[in-house]
């Protein structure tokens, strides 16, 4: 039901702003069918068509029946930790330029494994430090890569 | 060129010990990675995707279509010994599988996976060595309007059967359709969604998509729940598979290997129905059927059959056709792209060398598989031991490095995260991904043929029926669609009502 919901809603936004704002046409294009909008309109069209097959589909079912997801027990913790998660992945794009990928990848792994409550420490720290630096030899030198350095570390 | 001329191009192309190295590594990383539950073989063939950019075409390929091949199997280790499934395409595997662990007998379990396995493999190997090239020959009469249809056809199968119902998995392939048109307009060259942003205009990168959709979402379902996956191992046992009993289940092994060769060659049903299929087959026509579900040998056959007979066939219409079958072929479709080859009817004719290349390395794989598969059902638990908590960190900065190279490019980096909070955001509303990455890799191609037609017959829609083949797709998108919904329908007469009381 919501999921069907959060689809005509996509469908409307697609259709009244964003194809309007975001997709250009040129003016000389005489055939609606060849013009660049076309296709957006199409898919927004059977999206939204979609979501009210969604919406009527879970107006029938009996949505106690189906869980959204596994019961947990430590469901405020568990949000918990995607959060972290997600300022991990905003700080690996911040850092990736400025410390270059080695470095980020050595904070994040170790930042990653402590936030999965990882029952190994030294294990994770070991790796922290080597899986970056193997993943740089054979990307930098075996696949040519140029893996960004960074201004903090320069790796040969 | 004739069939000895192609043969031994082929040959001269992977006869040499780096393609036979890629097929041997990739089958025991495709092992290794199917059997660490929380992992699958969609996971190892999209994280092993960038070692091969600096490979050949066809040793990157032969190491992409190992890891796939091993991966099949290898998820049917966990299914036995951990009752969970290493894909979900082992999952019948666990109904008779996991019993006979039970009582003691889990080598003999593995050993005739293994066995069943390779056999279906050859089967699938040499189907799709005879029908690849037929149907491409077919496929060369194939003009914009059929390959509208065709594609139509293949995305609405794709998008019923993936997921648990018609219109989630529709709102997928929509969604990736609707991502696919991200870039430069296909024929005008103006700017759809490109927000102005140059790393946009090329439209978003394909590995980056798939690796935010497939491996991301794991690792962020391990985040919020990182004690899953945690299962015991039971021990192998001291009996082992015979050939007695591998010949009493060689009909069910026959069988469950051609039911996923058919299953296989249709884009988009995959290998976990044609597992099921296959056993349901097995357990109506067998002598035992009252054993099945009980710790029963021939169910073990019959379902590691199905599954593992899917797997070549589902190249066929990747070759022949340039449609990806399932997810794991929509990789490897990426990696022939990346080396600037395009599956489908031309190639057989202007890559011929290729493609025997990849016939022989698979058959080459089925005998790799066996000597490595012997060898991993005695290892599993050493691959068990690995702890997740430190696995998942190695993904992810895996994940980082692999989408970086195919470009160069930190934005891809992002992309890749941004894919990968949308995939779990999909995992937890029950909307398919197959569906959405397909239709992405799909989309440019749909639209193109589309407005191909359209400028072939002046915007006259009446070319999209132009003759026999169009005609077959439609009537199969069609009766997909019927067949679907009604299915559909039924689950939802017979499922408890809105306002009603559950029955019984």
């Amino acid at each position: 039901m919501r999921l069907g919901v959060g689809a005509v809603l996509a469908a409307l936004f697609l259709a009244v702003y964003a194809i309007p704002a975001w997709v250009s046409s040129p003016s000389n294009v005489g055939n609606i069918i060849l013009s660049p909008l076309f296709w957006p309109y199409a898919l927004a069209g059977f999206t939204g068509l979609t979501g009210f097959g969604l919406i009527y589909s879970g107006l029938r079912l009996d949505q106690s029946g189906a869980p959204l997801e596994e019961p947990s027990d430590e469901a405020g913790a568990a949000w918990v930790r995607l959060a972290l998660m997600a300022v991990i992945m905003v700080l690996t794009m911040l850092l990736l330029p400025g410390l270059g990928m080695v470095l980020t990848s050595m904070l994040i792994f170790a930042a990653t494994a402590f936030l999965v409550r990882t029952r190994h420490p030294m294990t994770a720290l070991v790796c922290a430090v080597l899986v970056p630096l193997v993943l740089y030899a054979f990307f930098a030198h075996v696949a040519g890569v140029a893996i960004p350095q960074g201004e903090v570390l320069r790796l040969p | 060129m004739s069939f000895v001329d192609s043969l031994a191009a082929g040959l001269s192309l992977v006869g040499n010990i780096e393609a036979f190295l890629a097929l041997f590594l990739g089958v025991a990383i495709g092992v290794i990675g199917g059997a660490i539950p929380g992992m699958s073989a969609t996971m190892a063939v999209a994280l092993t995707l960038p070692f091969t950019f600096a490979m050949q075409p066809i040793t990157g390929i032969l190491l992409l279509l190992g890891v796939y091949k091993g991966g099949i199997f290898g998820g049917s280790i966990p299914a036995i010994l951990i009752k969970t499934p290493g894909t979900p395409a082992s999952s019948a595997t666990i109904l008779d599988g996991y019993p006979m662990a039970e009582k003691g007998e889990a080598g003999r379990a593995l050993g005739m996976a293994l066995w069943a396995s390779c056999t279906a493999d050859v089967i699938s190997n040499l189907s799709l060595i005879l029908f690849a090239g037929w149907l491409a020959s077919f496929a060369l009469s194939f003009g914009p309007p059929e390959f509208f249809t065709l594609i139509l056809f293949s995305l609405t199968i794709i998008a019923g059967v993936s997921g648990e119902s018609l219109l989630r998995g529709a709102l997928s392939a929509l969604l990736g359709l609707l991502l696919a048109t991200i870039g430069l307009d296909l024929v005008y060259g103006t700017n759809r969604f490109t927000f102005g942003d140059p790393n946009m205009m090329g439209g978003l990168n394909f590995i980056a998509v798939l690796i935010g959709l497939f491996a991301i979402p794991e690792i962020l379902a391990m985040v919020r729940h990182p004690t899953a996956h945690v299962g015991k191992a039971r021990s192998l046992g001291k009996n082992w598979v015979t050939f007695g009993e591998y010949r009493r289940s060689f009909k069910s092994i026959v069988r469950g290997s051609f039911i996923g060769v058919f299953l296989g060659s249709i884009p988009g049903i995959g290998a976990a129905p044609s597992a099921f299929l296959s056993y349901s087959e097995a357990r109506r026509t067998s002598k035992n059927r009252e054993n099945f579900g009980k710790g029963e040998i021939e169910g073990v056959a019959a379902s590691e059959a199905g599954n593992n007979g899917v797997a070549g066939a589902t190249l066929i219409p990747l070759l022949a056709l340039g449609v990806p079958g399932d997810v794991i072929t929509a990789i490897i479709i990426g990696a022939f792209m990346i080396h600037g080859l395009q599956p489908g009817p031309m190639m057989f004719i202007l890559n011929v060398d290729i493609i025997y290349g990849l016939f022989i390395g698979l058959i080459v794989s089925s005998v790799f598989l066996f000597l490595i598969g012997s060898i991993a059902i005695r290892g599993f638990k050493y691959v068990a031991d690995v702890p997740k908590r430190i696995l998942i960190p190695a993904v992810l900065v895996l994940c980082i490095y692999g989408v970086f190279a195919v470009n160069n490019n930190i934005f891809d980096v992002g992309v890749m995260f941004v894919m990968g909070w949308i995939g779990f955001a999909m995992m937890r509303y029950r909307v398919p991904a197959a569906p959405f990455l397909i239709a992405f890799i799909l989309g440019p191609l749909l639209e193109d043929n589309f407005r191909q037609s359209m400028l072939m017959s002046g915007s006259d829609p009446a070319i999209l029926v132009r003759g026999p083949i169009t005609w077959f797709f439609w009537a199969m998108t069609l009766l997909t669609i019927i067949a679907i919904a009604r299915a559909g329908i039924r689950a939802v007469k017979a499922g408890p009502l809105l306002g009603q009381p559950p029955q019984g």
